[in-house]
This record gives C-alpha cells, sequence and structure tokens, in this order.
C-alpha cells in the first residue's frame, strides 16, 4: 500500500480543518474552524503560508471564488483537499495513533 | 445589521506591502471576518482584532511571498535596481553640470533624486512583475545601509537625514505602486 509523507503539526491541522468543511474552503473559514476547535487564535496570514505550502506539494489545490459584497468586492482563494492530501493524513494520523497507542496511562498523569 | 467599515489605514497598509494576488485573499477574508465579528463585539474590540491579525499575519504573508519563485522575483528587482541607478547617476550628473557642484546643493538634491529614483522603480518593477517589488525595497534598505556603513556622504550629516533615506525609499518603492492602483481599482471593488 502507498504511504504518504508525515505532516507538520500546523498543515496536519489545517488539512483537518479543510477537511472538517466538507473537504473544500477558503482560509477564513479555515481559521475559524481551527479557533473554534482548538482555542488556537491562529492568524490568517499563517493559514495561508501553510496552505500554500501545501499546495506546493500537491496536497491541496486552489481556485478564485467569485468576490462578494461581504468582502469588500474581494475575490476568495478557495482550497480543496486533493488525494494525496488525504492519504498524508491518514499516514498522519496512523503514526501518531501508533505512536500514542500505549501512552494513554502516561499522558493522563500529566 | 450593523454597518462594516473596516479600518481603512489597515487596509492600506496591507494593500501597499502585499501585491494585489495576495493583499485580495488576505484583506478579503479578515474584512468578512471583521464584518462577522462587529455583530457580536465592539467596534473597537473588532478594530483591535483586525490589527491583531494584521500584525501577526503580514510577517508569514511577506515570508511566503519571498519563498516563491524567489529568483525570477530577485532577477526583475536587480535589473530595475540597476536602471533607478543609471538613472539617479546620470540626473546626478545633470543637475551638477546645471547648477553650480556645491555640497549645501548636492545635500537637497541628493535626497529629492534619491525618492524619485524609488518613486520610479517601484512603478517601474511593479509593472513587470509586482511580486518583486518586495525585493527592490529590500535591496534599496541594503544599498542604504551599505553607503551609511561606509560613510559615503561628503560632508558630515544629522542621524535623521540618513534615516529618512532608509525608512522613505523603501517606503516610496512600495507605496507608489499601491497609490496608482488605488486610483485605478480593480472593477467592481471601491478604492481603499
Amino acid at each position: 500500500m502507498e504511504r504518504g509523507e508525515l505532516l507538520g503539526s500546523l498543515e496536519y491541522i489545517v488539512l483537518l480543518a479543510l477537511m472538517r468543511l466538507d473537504g473544500c474552503g477558503h482560509g477564513m473559514l479555515v481559521r475559524r474552524e481551527i479557533e473554534q476547535r482548538t482555542g488556537r487564535d491562529i492568524s490568517i496570514g499563517a493559514v495561508y503560508a501553510t496552505l500554500e505550502r501545501l499546495e506546493e506539494k500537491k496536497y491541496v489545490s486552489s481556485f478564485t471564488g467569485e468576490p462578494t459584497p461581504q468582502r469588500g468586492g474581494r475575490a476568495k482563494r478557495v482550497f480543496k483537499v486533493e488525494a494525496a492530501g488525504k492519504l498524508a493524513l491518514k499516514t498522519t494520523e496512523e503514526t501518531i495513533r501508533s505512536m500514542t497507542a500505549d501512552l494513554k496511562h502516561g499522558l493522563e498523569r500529566i | 445589521m450593523k454597518r462594516y467599515s473596516p479600518p481603512l489605514l489597515l487596509c492600506r497598509f496591507i494593500g501597499s506591502i502585499l501585491p494585489v494576488t495576495y493583499n485580495d485573499f488576505l484583506l478579503g477574508d479578515l474584512i468578512e471576518e471583521y464584518a462577522i465579528r462587529l455583530e457580536t463585539t465592539s467596534q473597537l474590540a473588532a478594530c483591535l482584532w483586525f490589527l491583531s491579525q494584521t500584525c501577526r499575519s503580514l510577517p508569514s504573508m511577506v515570508w511566503s511571498l519571498l519563498r516563491r519563485d524567489w529568483l525570477i522575483r530577485i532577477r526583475t528587482a536587480i535589473v530595475v535596481y540597476l536602471g533607478m541607478a543609471m538613472l539617479k547617476i546620470a540626473a546626478g550628473l545633470v543637475i551638477s553640470k546645471a547648477f553650480a557642484p556645491r555640497q549645501t546643493a548636492h545635500v537637497i538634491i541628493g535626497p529629492i533624486l534619491f525618492l524619485i529614483t524609488a518613486a520610479i522603480g517601484g512603478f517601474a518593477v511593479a509593472r513587470i512583475r509586482e511580486e518583486a517589488t518586495i525585493f527592490l525595497a529590500l535591496f534599496v534598505i541594503v544599498s542604504v545601509v551599505t553607503s551609511i556603513a561606509l560613510n559615503i556622504c561628503p560632508i558630515p550629516v544629522p542621524w535623521w537625514y540618513q534615516f529618512g533615506f532608509l525608512t522613505l525609499g523603501p517606503l516610496m518603492v512600495l507605496m507608489v505602486p499601491a497609490a496608482v492602483r488605488s486610483i485605478k481599482p480593480a472593477a467592481g471593488r471601491p478604492a481603499l
């Protein structure tokens, strides 16, 4: 079976946020999803920098959405998770799961 | 529904630092979330959030911009920088021929020439490859720092004189394309 690359922590969180948005969303939605789920007040610039890195790795693709009045007439850049991105997510999740498998008691004591 | 008006100064600031392709998405997202936040918080809190997002976002966006296709952007910036230098030298020669080459005249005309060539360079680089503007601004900073370190100025000048070169030079490179953009905004978008 083909194995994907391991993701960095922010890449992992951003890709998971995109998956939670049905695999497709723009920077603001990703940022809000992360903030609501993790309580981390992440900057929109960090989200875009991470998404660009993921795009270079072909884990996500992007297209320009329609400008809306809510955005002051500005277009949005919509990102979509690709198959390679899903594979990398799966690989990272499996790695984390196997590394934390017998650590439950140890982590609870922290 | 509350009326939303994003902080104009911050929008202009982002618009002057980042090229259109970047600032469009970033500003659009900030304006969209700012409007959402205004529904639940005060305008001051929303403005502070906007300010904090701007300050924290710009370094990562600028870094991301510098990293991407950096070689071709540096090449464009170098070509424009050389053009700027030649223009400044030529204009300096013409002016020193026309007026007596007195040191005081040099101290007054020097900054004006420098700012005009920086503005022309900023405009030219934005026309050729907008993403290279930030590299040109960096080159201007490096050249000013080098000339201060090498003590090129023939007569002693106060610190604020040199500081003016260091701040206004890169600002002219960045602000002129942004100013031109705000005069001719994209279709369907209000000018900032």
